[in-house]
């Protein structure tokens, strides 16, 4: 690692007004940072917490206000520029320029920009698809009628089907699922998590189509969408989301000193150092060595977290901060998928207990004999606990 | 008024039980230490069980993110929680566990409300 500017007065550039970005302020904060933290964010409002844009909030159970990252009673100490995104980095001075023509300059500055939504191309007039990345997509779907419609959702992941079970408290008429996977999830999770995933939506009445890819969205005249699909189906729809997956945003970038990865991910080491002296990232937009490695999830909120804790200790020259096991949960209908430990390395899964019926599965993932993760469906109390449990463990043998 | 909420054998030490008799729920936890502690149920930032969370050093982790609360006065130690949850009285009279709830308004996810 190069040595960063560890003064608690210098100045802390944040780029990107998310949930890494506000975790890294705040711990620089608790860290004893006395400089001055700017936050540069593209967006217009004030930062947020996503999860909530797949789940509560497009069904309406909760508003805006609720996602807000900031406490108002108790607000962080910095300085908030919203609504102009960062353009260029510069490394001589160091610091970056936003779209209004600003020069913000910063004695670290920290990439935190995230990650923007896939899209599938469309023909047409009516826009495409939805997708599901900010509060802006979040709303619009939340607007549009749902009751009554024919609903076609792409991608078999977490975010599709979370907002699949919104369409169904909201009406839908009819929802299918397209996926290139038959049992979503099944490659990463395990045949039996797949199979409990489908029935729990199946059971409600909700169709999956072939293991296919959907390639574009065009319009028809009766005003509906259809989305077509390489076995050379079609599938017909009032309302088209597509959750497909999310790049890094960081096309802003592509032209400059960092080393970007094939995704467009800003390559770091494992303290969220880019190689040049000063500039770090973390969270979606970044890909650290045990993120390309494959030890490591990414596009998860545990992990931005953690990266952020990481990056504001390095900057401010404080000890270390370890990283906990991988943790994601996701909320389908009244089950909660949790899931913690290095799952993609695993070699054999077993369950430990429920049934795929049930929507109780508890499953264990071993590598060569070793538990290295969970996962359970509504078993908050066994998930809590073995991460943990396991987290002692990691420290104890650090 | 004290509520007899549960039996003291009922509870297991290091874990929390969720009184559902109540509303809006409330969690009752027995630490390793033997003290027993009662709080809101429910996490202040999303409709999460607190009884199930991570109970240590007298606060309880919530079992879904990060935030842990005091089992003492129900305070928030990080985010994403921001409000702190209600603190009941607790008196062991025998095998029963008796609480007193407290007056002040619950700090309720959004989304949640007393049923
Ligand atoms: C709908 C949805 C649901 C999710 N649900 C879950 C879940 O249930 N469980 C889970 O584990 N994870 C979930 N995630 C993933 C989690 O929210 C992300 O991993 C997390 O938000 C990443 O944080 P970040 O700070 O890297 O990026 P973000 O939170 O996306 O923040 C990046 C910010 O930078 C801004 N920005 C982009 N470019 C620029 C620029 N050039 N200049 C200035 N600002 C810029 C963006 O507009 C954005 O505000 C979900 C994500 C989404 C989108
Ligand atoms: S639900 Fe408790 S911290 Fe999020």
């Amino acid at each position: 690692m190069n040595a960063p500017i560890h003064s608690s007065e210098s100045t802390v550039l944040i780029v990107g007004a998310g949930l890494a970005g506000y975790h890294v302020a705040r711990q620089a904060r608790q860290h004893g940072h006395t400089g001055p933290i700017s936050i540069i964010g593209d967006e217009n409002r004030p930062a947020y917490d996503r999860p909530a844009l797949s789940k509560a909030f497009l069904n309406g159970t909760v508003n805006f206000e609720d996602l807000h990252l900031d406490d108002p009673s108790n607000p962080l100490e910095v300085t908030w520029h919203s609504g102009s995104g960062a353009v260029e980095l510069s490394t001589e001075p160091l610091g970056v320029r936003t779209a209004d023509g600003t020069f913000h300059a910063g004695d670290n500055v920290v990439i935190v920009t995230g990650a923007e939504a896939q899209r599938l191309p469309s023909f047409g007039r009516s826009g495409g698809a939805f997708v599901l990345r900010n509060v802006e997509d979040g709303l619009a779907l939340r607007e549009r009628m749902i009751e009554g419609q024919r609903i076609a959702v792409v991608g078999g992941g977490f975010l599709g089907l979370e907002a699949v079970s919104t369409f169904l408290d909201r009406g839908a008429a009819e929802i299918t699922v397209i996926a290139d996977e038959q049992f979503p999830g099944e490659a990463r999770l395990g045949a039996a998590v797949g199979q409990a995933i489908r029935h729990l939506h199946e059971q409600r009445g909700v169709k999956f189509g072939p293991p296919v890819y959907a390639h574009s969205v065009t319009d028809t005249e009766d005003g509906s969408q259809v989305l077509n699909l390489t076995n050379g189906d079609a599938v017909q729809a009032d309302v088209i989301v597509c959750a497909i997956g999310a790049t890094p945003a960081t096309r802003w970038l592509r032209d400059g000193e960092l080393t970007l990865g094939p995704s467009g991910a800003i390559l770091c080491d494992d303290f969220g150092f880019t190689g040049i002296p000063g500039v770090w990232a973390a969270g979606d937009c970044a890909q650290w060595t045990s993120q390309a490695a494959g030890i490591r999830p990414i596009g998860q909120w545990q992990e931005a977290v953690e990266q952020a804790r990481i990056v504001a200790a390095a900057i401010m020259g404080a000890p270390p901060v370890p990283f906990q096991e991988p943790y994601f949960w996701s909320e389908q209908y009244d089950v909660m998928i949790q899931g913690a430990g290095r799952i993609a390395q695993s070699n054999e899964v077993h369950i430990l207990d429920g049934s795929i019926e049930g929507g109780d599965l508890l499953v264990s993932y071993r590598l060569d004999g070793e538990e290295i993760g969970i996962l359970g469906m509504n078993r908050m109390r066994e998930i809590k606990r073995w991460r943990k449990m396991r987290t002692a463990r990691v420290l104890a043998s650090a | 008024m004290s509520l007899k909420v549960c039996h003291l054998s009922e509870l297991t030490p290091g874990e929390g039980l969720r009184i559902e008799s109540v509303s809006p729920p409330i969690a009752v936890f027995l630490t390793e230490e033997g003290t027993v502690h009662a709080i809101d149920d429910t996490c202040t930032h999303q409709d999460a069980s607190l009884a199930a969370g991570w109970v240590e050093d007298c606060k309880v982790e919530c079992p879904l993110h990060e935030s842990s609360f005091c089992l003492l006065t129900g305070e928030v130690d990080q985010p994403p929680a921001k409000q702190k949850v209600r603190v009941h009285t607790v008196e062991v009279r025998g095998d029963d566990v008796l609480v007193e709830l407290s007056q002040e308004a619950p700090n309720l996810p959004p989304g949640v409300s007393v049923s």
